[in-house]
């Protein structure tokens, strides 16, 4: 089903000759991500405001369940429709809780319903709500301000949300996790999404359709996909960039690879134990997990020299985790950063699962082509 | 209030009471004893206070309501003009202000009220303004792009954001018009001028001295208490 239709949409700032958009026309289905992507200027912000009626197009449509937004009371329009921009979004002035019950007050819900609320958001954004409910953005990291923006948003569970790259001012690690978390989000809540960035790789990346858009116009609308393989013009050619290989390491999520098994030591297990199964193992690998299962450290050959004769003093770190949602491109940047040619694999629970090597990526990768 | 501003209120109001109960005790002569007694003093602070919080009071609701008013966006194009018409205002001395509205409204108190009104009104329309222009134009469309209402983008965001540099415009414009309302003893509105300028005119300098204290003890007081105020309202 369409939910947001953008019809002949044009908008000219007064006193400017150039058309900010212009013949813009695309459909939205429910439930999928939609990314506007292309350089600062191109009209992408002025779209995604056009939808909540921040900026008034020139001339045009934009229908939201076959509804033209313009006819829609904008306070209303707005109370429906999710809004996540840059971390500067948030009111310095409030506390967290306060910060994420904004739209709960406007639309007058009762006290103990918001503090029911604000508690369950922050718990699903994984900040612990006795901790940061009283806090102020500025006593938080740029990461944990993301997230207390998207908790804002989500709070009212609107159907819609428009999101002004939402995870722009982090870094990269802490970007790819948000981007991991939001999507793994996504696919129990299955809202439409218009998503702003001028990240190719973030596009393509979160994106179900991608809207390239360069001096106002559409360029192309397809899937992250098609984007790829057929690139509309040397425009979209360049954007995309020319190792589209590696950039595909963006559409392929680590459960979709088949994993290399990994033996599972507890800490009781002898020397004796433990250096058979590195031996028995292709990877020459064995990981160690506590009482719960959960991942404690690795055994290697390497390891196996340490003295000891029991695994809780065999047993080394491990540094290259990563989760199932994670991409390939994840993965294999983490695997370049720490020098290993492997990563162990772990649930959300953080139980090892198995491991991938830069092989299985790079296989991976060819078939996929 | 944090304690800081009650210890300093209590100190001030201390001070206050030796000064009137050192000054009557010890006035410097018979005639500076005819000033110098409890009834007069009080007489004259309490005239002070009056003429103080009445024309702050005033100041403050018109120009808060202005500031909030030349800040809207139909009229953001005439805000320059405003702060212009205000910055060339406040150069425009005290007395010559009193001098004014007393050749055209005659004598005493209410006179004087309104002069210090007028005087007290630029420093806290200037700050009210500045202070909601500065605030960021991403905050402001954060919070209507989350579908608050304009009443409620000013009374949550814009006004909670601006209140220190408001407050700043009021606690300076209530400290001067402590120090201003003296002058309006030369209106015959009465006040803490009185002392100073009866003092002045038959050279005695206790009761010059008592006056000037009393109205600089005062004007801290009234400064502390609004911080006070400030400190709750933050908290709020």
């Amino acid at each position: 089903m369409i939910k947001l239709k953008y019809e002949n949409l044009m908008k000219q700032f007064p006193g400017s000759d150039l058309q900010a958009v212009s013949e813009l026309n695309m459909e939205v289905p429910e439930g999928e991500i939609c990314i506007l992507v292309g350089p600062s200027g191109c009209g992408k912000t002025t779209t995604m405001k056009m939808t909540n009626r921040l900026i008034e197009p020139s001339s045009g449509h934009i229908y939201i369940d076959g509804v033209d937004n313009r006819e829609i009371d904008p306070i209303k329009l707005r109370l429906g429709i999710g809004y996540v921009i840059q971390e500067i979004g948030l009111f310095p002035h409030m506390t967290i809780a306060e910060n994420v019950a904004t739209v709960l007050v406007e639309k007058k819900w009762n006290k103990e319903e918001i503090r029911q609320r604000v508690d369950e958001m922050l718990e699903l954004m994984g900040l612990d709500p006795e901790i940061y409910r009283k806090r102020r953005p500025s006593d938080l990291s740029g990461g944990q301000r993301q997230r207390v923006g998207v908790a804002r948003a989500l709070a009212s569970n609107p159907p819609i949300m428009l999101m002004d790259e939402p995870f722009g001012a982090v870094d990269p690690i802490t970007r790819a996790r948000l981007q991991n978390e939001f999507l793994r989000l996504q696919e129990q809540m299955r809202k439409t999404i218009i998503f702003v960035t001028h990240d190719i790789d973030e596009a393509i990346k979160m994106g179900d359709r991608i809207a390239v858009m360069n001096q106002g116009k559409l360029v192309q609308f397809a899937t992250p996909d098609e984007l790829l393989s057929m690139p509309a013009n040397e425009f979209v050619g360049n954007l995309v960039g020319g190792n589209r290989s590696i950039k595909r390491l963006n559409l392929i999520r680590v459960d979709e690879v088949e994993l290399r098994k990994l033996t599972k030591l507890t800490v009781a297990h002898t020397r004796q134990q433990a250096a058979e199964a590195v031996e028995n193992n292709p990877l020459n690998l064995a990981v160690v997990v506590d009482g719960q299962g959960k991942l404690l450290g690795l055994v290697s050959r390497s390891s196996l020299r340490h003295e000891g004769e029991q695994v809780k003093d065999l047993y080394t770190e491990v540094h290259d985790i990563v989760g199932l949602g994670s991409t390939l491109n994840d993965t294999l940047s983490i695997m370049l950063g720490y020098g290993d040619g492997f990563a162990v694999v772990v649930d959300r629970e953080g139980k090892p699962l198995g491991a991938i090597t830069v092989d299985d990526i790079f296989s991976a990768v060819k078939e996929d082509e | 209030m944090n304690k800081r501003s009650l210890a300093w209120i209590l100190v001030c109001v201390l001070l206050s009471l030796a000064t009137i109960v050192y000054f009557v005790n010890n006035p410097g002569g018979r005639m500076a004893a005819r000033v110098l007694n409890y009834e007069t003093i009080f007489q004259a602070y309490w005239q002070h206070i009056l003429m103080v919080v009445i024309a702050s009071a005033a100041a403050i609701i018109i120009s808060v309501s202005l500031g909030v008013l030349i800040t809207r966006p139909f009229f953001r194009r005439g805000a320059p003009v405003v702060d212009t018409v205000i910055n060339v205002a406040q150069t425009v001395p005290s007395l010559a202000i009193l001098a004014l509205f007393f050749t055209y409204l005659g004598r005493g108190f209410n006179t004087a009220v309104f002069a210090l009104l007028l005087y007290a009104l630029l420093p806290i329309l200037r700050n009210t303004s500045a202070g909601i222009q500065n605030i960021s134009a991403d905050i402001i469309e954060a919070a209507k792009g989350m579908g608050m209402s304009k009443l409620h983008v000013l009374s949550r965001i814009e006004l909670p954001l601006a209140l220190p540099v408001i407050m700043a415009g009021i606690r300076t414009s209530v400290v001067v018009t402590v120090g201003a309302a003296t002058l309006a003893s030369f209106i015959g509105a009465g006040g803490l001028g009185d002392l100073i300028i009866t003092g002045l005119s038959v050279s005695r300098h206790t009761v010059v001295v008592a006056g000037g204290l009393l109205s600089a003890l005062l004007a801290i007081l009234l400064d502390q208490l609004l911080g006070g105020i400030e400190g709750y309202l933050k908290t709020k």
